[in-house]
């Protein structure tokens, strides 16, 4: 994997998307591993009567944690997380394939530290369900 | 979005209102390697900066690292199951915000900025007040917007993220 660097990116480029089909094993384990006890996450009866949804939810956490993995992928191990913010907008279900990226919307210095500002959707086809932006550090070459 | 009208009903009660600007939960927790990997195999992230220690050093770690993302888990407690909601929910970490004209409930949003890395057997406080309770009108109606204000630090006080996150809450 070679890593990414500061001077290799410009306003426009694409966060490499990630694809992922989320399904009921996949939202069982992220409610075990968050101890989410949620039952719109795994009670088909509950999501259904009770709160009218037309199937379980994929978790709204799940969602922004794949939308932040596209990002830490991208940006591989020399690049650092500064900041990252999602909304939900629209639920999604088990089976639903969903498209998570973005792109760059500004490249910029401070302090010697190479920051790049990125805007970001988790999508279900063409539907954003969840926008959010990121501010990433990349190294600049010649760091060590 | 306007504020509560005549047509809608108010879906704020006063005890909750009296919550803005208090501290509703306060937190301490450590951070473990097994269950942060736990929840990156759930999310299928597996970024060996969280797997690898021997990557992670190569790339400037001291060690593996928790998911940034994963901060806010490393300090959840326990709640009894004859103490959750309804609706299965616990609301050990919102400072049991009820709104009972508005049960069902979703996360809103989150917005985090991150200081430091985390390690195995960090140990992270929490602190979490009330940032703003409001009622809005959205297109499928009237609901609660819950926003926090939340930070983590860890045992040497170093503060490792800072959070603003939201909670929609609907009839």
């Amino acid at each position: 994997m070679t890593q990414l660097h500061f001077e290799d990116v410009a306003e426009g480029d694409e966060v490499t998307p990630l694809t992922v089909t989320p399904d009921a094993t996949q939202l069982f384990f992220f409610s075990a591993a968050t101890y989410n006890g949620h039952r719109i996450h795994y009670d088909r009866t509950w999501a259904v009567d009770v709160e009218g949804y037309p199937d379980v939810l994929v978790h709204g956490p799940l969602q922004s944690a794949l939308l932040a993995r596209a990002v830490t992928d991208w940006i591989g191990g020399r690049g650092r997380l500064v900041s990252f913010s999602a909304q939900n907008r629209a639920v999604a279900h088990p089976g639903q394939e969903l498209t998570f990226g973005g792109r760059v919307t500004g490249v910029r210095l401070a302090d010697g530290r190479g920051l790049v500002d990125l805007e970001l959707a988790g999508r279900r086809g063409e539907d954003v369900l969840m926008p959010g932006t990121a501010t990433v550090e990349l190294p600049l070459r010649g760091e060590a | 979005m306007s504020t509560s009208s005549t047509q809608t009903p108010d879906l704020i009660p006063p005890e909750a209102l009296e919550q803005v600007g208090t501290v509703v939960a306060t937190r301490t927790g450590a951070v473990d390697q097994r269950e942060w990997q736990r929840w990156a195999v759930a999310v299928g992230d597996h970024n060996p900066l969280w797997f690898d220690a021997d990557h992670a050093r190569a790339h400037g770690y001291d060690d593996v690292i928790a998911p940034p993302l994963y901060v806010q888990y490393a300090v959840l407690g326990v709640t009894r199951l004859d103490e959750l909601r309804p609706d299965g929910s616990s609301g050990a970490s919102s400072g049991n915000l009820a709104f009972p004209a508005a049960p069902k409930r979703m996360a809103g949003g989150e917005s985090t900025t991150f200081h430091a890395p985390c390690y195995h057997r960090d140990e992270i406080t929490m602190e979490r007040r009330v940032e703003s309770i409001v009622q809005k009108q959205g297109r499928s109606g009237a609901f609660v917007l819950v926003t926090w204000r939340t930070t983590y630090t860890n045992q040497r006080a170093e503060l490792v993220a800072e959070a603003t996150t939201s909670m929609i809450a609907r009839p």
